[in-house]
C-alpha cells in the first residue's frame, strides 16, 4: 500500500517537474569559442554531413542541436580570436559575462582549473547520461586535475607526418606494400633524408622554423617521451631538459637542419605552401592539417598528388607523440541557474554523441567506440594515423604548461637560427622553465 | 609667394629631390598594394602562393564575406561611438589644457606640467589591470566609457597642445589683450584658429588609436554585441587563419583601414593649411 | 611687452584652474591612481583571474633584480630605441620637408606616407614578416639574382632587431611627419621671403629658419618617441616572439607574456614599474636638455 502511494507520489511529482521544465521558458547555452564564425555558408543549415572544417562543423552541430534538443535550449554562440581567446575569457571573469560553455586546450585547462574557475562535472555528466568509460585513456587524463574531471574532452590533435607519396617514391623510401619508409632511429633519419636529398634534390622535411608554433619543439618532446623521459614532473614542480635524452634528441633536430634535410626559412604558412607545392617529402604538422592538404591534393592544382599520413615514428623506442586535446569546460559562475547548468550539459551531451562528425576535421576522436567504428576507418587517412590516438602523450596538466612550452620554443630554435649548440640550448631551455616552475604554488 | 627666380642649381636639386621623393613612395606603397592584391584573391589559392602584386586569379569573396555579416554594421557602430568621442574628448581637454600651461601663469605651474610629463612616461602596462580590475568594481565593462576614459586621460595630447601653442607669435594674443579680451575669447579666437594643423593631426590620430585598439577593447568589450571593429573582425577568424584563410584576413585589414583612410583623405590639408601670419596690422 | 605679461605667461590663476580641470580630473582618476594600484598590486603575488593575492613586500623588485631575461630585455629595448628614435625623427622631419607645400603631386605624396599608419599592428607584422621572408620574400628576386643563400632576416640575431625597426618605421612615420608637416606650416612666410631675397642657401635656410622654429615639435616628436619606442609590444610579440634565443625580447613584452599567459600580474607590474622608472629617467633627461636652450 505505501508502495503504491510512494509511487503514485513519484509518478506525480515527476508528471509535474515534466510540465514545469516545458512551462518555463528556454535556458540560454552562452557558448564561447574560437574556430572562427561562418554563418554566412551555413547559418541556417542543420545536416552536418553538410558541413566541413572545424568552423562549419561546430556551427552546424550548434544549429542542430537547436533545432532539435526537447528541452527548450538554445544556444547562442560567440566567437573569439584563437589567439586572444584565453585573455578575453580570463576577462569575463570579471566583466560578467561568463560563458556557460567553453572551448579550452588540455595544455592550459590545469591552470582554471586550480584556481576554481571550472565547475565539476563528473556527477553532471552521469545525470546527462555521457559516458566517461567510453574515452581514451590520454583524453580522460587530460580533461581531469587532481582527480576531478573538468571537461568534455573532444579530440585529441597530434603531430603526424604528411607525405608526399610521389617523391618518397622518386626517393626509394616506399615499402614493397605502398606504404612509405620511415626511419627508426636517428642515424636512419639522417641516412634516409640525405637518400631523399640526392634523389629528389628537394628538402626532406618542412617544418614552422621560425619562432611562432614551436613545432621542433612538440617533435623534441615527442623524441624524449619516447626515450622514457617526461620533460615535465607530474606535480609541475620540476623541468627534465638538461639530459642525455635531451642531447640525444636536441642533436638529431639540429643534423636535420645542419644536414640541410629541412629549410629553415620557413614560417607555418610557408611550411604548408612548401609541402603543397611539392618542394618538401614529409610536412611536420598536426592532424588539423589532414582535410585541407587532402583536399588541395585532390583538386589537381597544387604539386602535391598523392598525400598520405603517417604516424610520427618510433625513432628512440617508444611510440609516443605529442598532442593537445581540444575540450569543453562549464566556467564556474555562482549565478548560473540550475536550468542553465542543465541546458549546458544537455548540449555537452549532444556534442559527444556526434563526436564522430567533429573527427571528420582531421582530428582524432576521443572515445574508443568511434575510433572502432566503420564509419571512422571510412574516413580519409585516418587508417594510416590510428595508432596516434595511442601515442598521443602531453606534458602533465600542471600550472603553467603552456607557458612553459612557450618559453622553451625561443631557446630551442636558437640551435637552427643562430647555430647555437645543443648543449648550450638545453641549459638556456632548463633555465628559463625553472624560472616559470619557481612561481607555481 | 616668394617672387624671386630660382637659380638653376636650386632648381636641379629641387627636381632631384621631387624624383626621389616620388621614387620613395612607390616604394613605400608596395607593401600596401600587396595587402590589397592579396585579399583581392580567394583563400587556397594564397595556400599556394602569396608572391604576386596582380590579384589573378580574381575575386571579391572575401570582402563580401565581411559584408554579409550581420554584426558589421553593429562593430562599426561601437568603433565610431569610441573612436569619435575619445577624439572630441581628447582635443577639448588637451586644447584647454595645453593653453593654460602655454600661455597662463598660476601657483604650482613648473610642479605640475612635470607631472603632466611623468604620466606620459607611464607605460600602458602599468595601469591596464588597475584600470580593468577598477572598471571590474564599477561594474562599468562592456560599456563605451570604459573604452573611452582610459585613454582620454594620457597627456599626450596635452604635450602636444602645449608645445603648438608655445610657438604661436606673441603678438597676436597682446594685440587681444590690449582689448582686455577675456581669457576664452583670446583661447578661442587667437589660440586656435592657427593650430588647426595640430588639432587635426592629434585628432586624426588619437582616433586611428582608438580605431585600432585591440587588447584592451577584448578584455572590457566582452560581449558579442559590444565588439568593437578590431575585435569582431578577429573573431570571424578560424583557427590558422593566416595559412587557410589569408585573404580574408586581408580584406579584414583593408575594410576596417577603410574608414580612416577616408577620414584622412578629407582633413589632411588641414594638416597643412598654412595661415598667412602676418606680422603686425 | 605689455603689463602683466611675464614670460611664464599671464598671472591668472582663476581661468587657469578652469582650463586645467578637466584634465587634471580624468588624469588623476584614470592615471594617477590606477598608478598608485599598480605599485600595490607589485608588492603582491598576485594572479590574473582567481583572487589570489598575496602581500609579498619588495620581492617582486628583489626577483626582478636577479632575472637574467629582464636586463636583457632593458638591453633589447634600450637598442632598438637608439636605432628607432633618430631614424624615426630624420626620417619624419625628412619627409616632412619633402612633400610640405602645395599641389596635388604633394598632397599624393602625403597620402602615400600617411597611408602606412592607419594599418593595425597585426596587419603590419604581418605584411613584413612576408616580406622579409628568406621562403618567400619580396628580396627573393635579389638573393637569386647574386646567387646567395636569402638572409633569415627574423630569424637572425643581428638582423632581427633592425628588421623589426625598419617594420616599425614604415609604420611610424605618419604621425610624427603629420607633426612636422603642421608644425612647417605654422613659420611664418615672411621670413622665408625675406631670406630668399638675401639668397639664403637652402641649406642656411633650413638651419636659421626651419629648424629653430620648428624646435618646440621637434622636441615634441623625440620624447614621443621615446614614450613610444620604449614600450614596443606588437611586433616583436608577433614577428619573432621574442626570439631568435632572446634577441628581440622587449620589456613590455615579457610584461606581456608574464601577465597574460603566465598569469603573474604582481611580477608584471613590478616590471612595469621598473620600465616606468626608465622612461621617466631617459625623458626627463631629453626635456632637460631641450629646455636649457630654451630658457636663454
Amino acid at each position: 500500500m505505501q508502495h503504491f502511494k510512494f509511487l503514485t507520489r513519484m509518478a506525480l511529482a515527476t508528471a509535474l517537474a515534466g510540465s514545469f521544465a516545458s512551462a518555463a521558458s528556454a535556458a540560454d547555452v552562452n557558448f564561447l569559442r574560437f574556430f572562427g564564425d561562418c554563418q554566412t555558408e551555413y547559418g541556417t543549415v542543420t545536416d552536418v554531413s553538410k558541413a566541413n572544417g572545424e568552423c562549419g562543423i561546430i556551427t552546424v552541430l550548434t544549429n542542430k542541436f537547436n533545432a532539435e534538443n526537447k528541452i527548450g535550449a538554445k544556444v547562442i554562440t560567440q566567437t573569439a580570436e584563437w589567439g586572444a581567446f584565453y585573455d578575453q575569457l580570463t576577462a569575463t571573469y570579471s566583466t560578467g559575462n561568463i560563458p556557460d560553455v567553453a572551448v579550452m586546450h588540455a595544455s592550459v585547462m590545469a591552470n582554471f582549473a586550480e584556481r576554481d574557475l571550472l565547475t565539476p562535472l563528473a556527477d553532471g555528466f552521469k545525470k546527462a547520461g555521457i559516458d566517461t568509460a567510453d574515452f581514451v585513456p590520454a583524453a580522460l587524463k587530460n580533461a581531469m586535475s587532481k582527480d576531478t574531471l573538468y571537461a568534455l574532452p573532444y579530440d585529441l590533435h597530434a603531430l603526424l607526418f604528411h607525405v608526399n607519396m610521389d617523391l618518397m617514391t622518386q626517393a626509394g623510401l616506399v615499402n614493397s606494400d605502398g606504404s612509405v619508409k620511415l626511419p627508426s632511429s636517428p642515424e636512419e633519419f639522417i641516412s634516409m633524408g640525405k637518400q631523399f636529398k640526392e634523389k629528389t634534390g628537394k628538402y626532406f622535411i618542412a617544418s614552422e622554423s621560425q619562432s611562432a608554433e614551436g613545432m621542433m619543439v612538440r617533435l623534441w618532446e615527442s623524441f624524449m617521451w619516447q626515450q622514457g623521459v617526461d620533460v615535465l614532473s607530474a606535480d609541475g614542480k620540476t623541468a627534465t631538459i638538461n639530459s642525455p635524452e635531451a642531447l640525444k634528441a636536441a642533436g638529431l633536430i639540429k643534423s636535420i637542419y645542419g644536414e640541410g634535410l629541412a629549410n629553415t626559412a620557413l614560417d607555418y604558412p610557408g611550411a604548408e605552401q612548401a609541402f603543397l607545392n611539392g618542394e618538401a617529402g614529409i610536412l611536420i604538422n598536426g592532424t588539423w592539417g589532414v582535410d585541407n592538404y587532402n583536399a588541395q591534393a585532390a583538386s589537381g592544382k597544387a604539386a602535391l598528388k598523392n598525400y598520405k599520413v603517417a604516424n610520427v615514428p618510433t625513432i628512440f623506442g617508444k611510440s609516443k607523440v605529442w598532442a593537445d586535446s581540444h575540450m569543453w569546460v562549464m566556467p564556474k559562475d555562482d549565478k548560473r541557474t540550475p536550468e542553465e547548468v542543465d541546458a549546458a550539459l544537455a548540449f555537452m551531451k549532444f556534442l559527444n554523441d556526434n563526436n564522430f562528425q567533429w573527427s571528420r576535421t582531421g582530428h582524432l576522436s576521443v572515445r574508443t567506440s568511434v575510433i572502432g567504428s566503420p564509419e571512422f576507418a571510412a574516413l580519409p587517412h585516418r587508417g594510416e594515423y590510428a595508432a596516434t590516438a595511442e601515442n598521443a602523450t602531453a606534458l602533465p596538466p600542471v600550472q603553467n604548461q603552456r607557458g612553459v612550452f612557450n618559453a622553451m620554443i625561443t631557446d630551442f630554435n636558437a640551435m637552427w637560427l643562430t647555430g647555437a649548440a645543443p648543449a648550450d640550448v638545453l641549459t638556456a631551455m632548463q633555465d628559463s622553465v625553472d624560472q616559470i616552475l619557481s612561481r607555481n604554488r | 609667394m616668394s617672387t624671386a627666380r630660382r637659380t638653376g642649381t636650386a632648381r636641379t636639386i629641387d627636381l632631384t629631390l621631387l624624383v626621389a621623393t616620388i621614387v620613395f613612395a612607390v616604394l613605400w606603397m608596395i607593401p600596401i598594394v600587396w595587402v590589397v592584391a592579396m585579399s583581392l584573391k580567394p583563400n587556397s589559392e594564397l595556400m599556394r602562393s602569396t608572391t604576386g602584386f596582380i590579384p589573378i586569379p580574381f575575386t571579391f569573396e572575401n570582402y563580401v564575406n565581411i559584408l554579409k555579416l550581420a554584426t558589421v554594421p553593429l562593430w562599426l557602430m561601437h568603433s565610431f561611438i569610441v573612436a569619435v568621442s575619445m577624439t572630441v574628448a581628447v582635443l577639448a581637454i588637451s586644447s584647454t589644457a595645453g593653453y593654460a600651461f602655454a600661455r597662463l601663469d598660476f601657483p604650482f605651474k613648473r610642479t605640475l606640467f612635470l607631472i603632466m610629463i611623468a604620466g606620459l612616461m607611464v607605460p600602458e602596462q602599468a595601469v591596464f589591470i588597475p584600470l580593468f580590475t577598477m572598471f571590474a568594481d564599477w561594474g562599468l565593462h562592456n560599456t563605451h566609457a570604459a573604452l573611452v576614459m582610459p585613454r582620454v586621460a594620457v597627456p599626450i595630447g596635452v604635450f602636444l597642445m602645449t608645445q603648438f601653442f608655445r610657438a604661436v607669435p606673441r603678438e597676436l594674443e597682446e594685440a587681444a589683450e590690449l582689448d582686455h579680451a577675456s581669457h576664452l575669447k583670446i583661447f578661442l579666437k587667437i589660440m586656435l584658429p592657427p593650430s588647426v594643423p595640430a588639432l587635426t593631426t592629434l585628432g586624426l590620430f588619437t582616433f586611428i588609436y582608438a580605431w585600432n585598439d585591440f587588447l584592451w577593447p577584448l578584455i572590457s568589450a566582452t560581449r558579442a554585441d559590444m565588439y568593437t571593429v578590431t575585435v569582431g573582425l578577429a573573431s570571424i577568424q578560424g583557427n590558422f587563419a593566416f595559412s587557410e584563410g589569408l585573404g580574408s584576413v586581408m580584406a579584414s585589414a583593408v575594410f576596417a583601414s577603410l574608414p580612416i583612410v577616408i577620414l584622412f583623405l578629407v582633413f589632411q590639408r588641414f594638416i597643412v593649411a598654412g595661415v598667412a601670419m602676418g606680422a603686425g596690422k | 611687452m605689455s603689463r602683466g605679461v611675464t614670460y611664464a605667461g599671464r598671472r591668472a590663476p582663476g581661468a587657469a584652474f578652469l582650463f586645467l580641470a578637466p584634465f587634471l580630473a580624468v588624469y588623476v582618476i584614470f592615471l594617477v591612481f590606477p598608478l598608485f594600484k599598480g605599485i600595490w598590486i607589485s608588492l603582491h603575488d598576485w594572479e590574473l583571474a582567481g583572487g589570489y593575492r598575496k602581500y609579498i613586500g619588495f620581492l617582486n623588485y628583489q626577483d626582478l633584480w636577479h632575472d637574467k631575461l629582464f636586463w636583457r630585455t632593458i638591453r633589447n629595448t634600450l637598442y632598438f630605441v637608439a636605432l628607432t628614435v633618430p631614424t624615426m625623427t630624420l626620417l619624419s622631419l625628412a619627409l616632412a620637408l619633402a612633400v610640405h607645400g602645395e599641389g596635388r603631386l604633394k598632397a599624393v605624396l602625403r597620402s602615400v606616407f600617411f597611408m602606412s599608419s592607419v594599418f593595425s599592428v597585426t596587419v603590419v607584422t604581418l605584411i613584413w614578416s612576408m616580406v622579409l621572408s628568406a621562403d618567400k620574400g619580396l628580396l627573393m628576386p635579389l638573393w637569386n639574382a647574386l646567387g646567395m643563400t636569402p638572409i633569415n632576416f627574423l630569424g637572425n640575431q643581428t638582423f632581427a632587431m633592425p628588421s623589426i625597426a625598419l617594420a616599425t618605421l614604415w609604420w611610424g612615420v605618419g604621425l610624427p611627419m603629420a607633426l612636422f608637416l603642421a608644425a612647417l606650416s605654422q613659420v611664418p612666410q615672411e621670413l622665408y621671403e625675406a631670406a630668399e631675397l638675401d639668397h639664403t642657401s637652402r641649406f642656411n635656410k633650413l638651419r636659421r629658419i626651419t629648424l629653430p622654429s620648428i624646435r618646440h615639435t621637434l622636441l615634441l616628436v623625440v620624447v614621443l618617441q621615446i614614450v613610444g619606442q620604449f614600450q614596443i609590444f606588437g611586433q616583436t610579440h608577433l614577428m619573432t616572439r621574442g626570439g631568435p634565443a632572446n634577441a628581440t625580447r622587449t620589456i613590455v613584452q615579457y610584461i606581456y607574456v608574464t601577465g597574460f599567459r603566465d598569469w603573474h600580474v604582481g611580477y608584471a607590474s613590478a616590471m612595469a614599474m621598473a620600465l616606468f622608472a626608465l622612461m621617466l629617467g631617459f625623458s626627463m633627461l631629453q626635456l632637460w636638455l631641450g629646455r636649457r636652450g630654451e630658457d636663454a
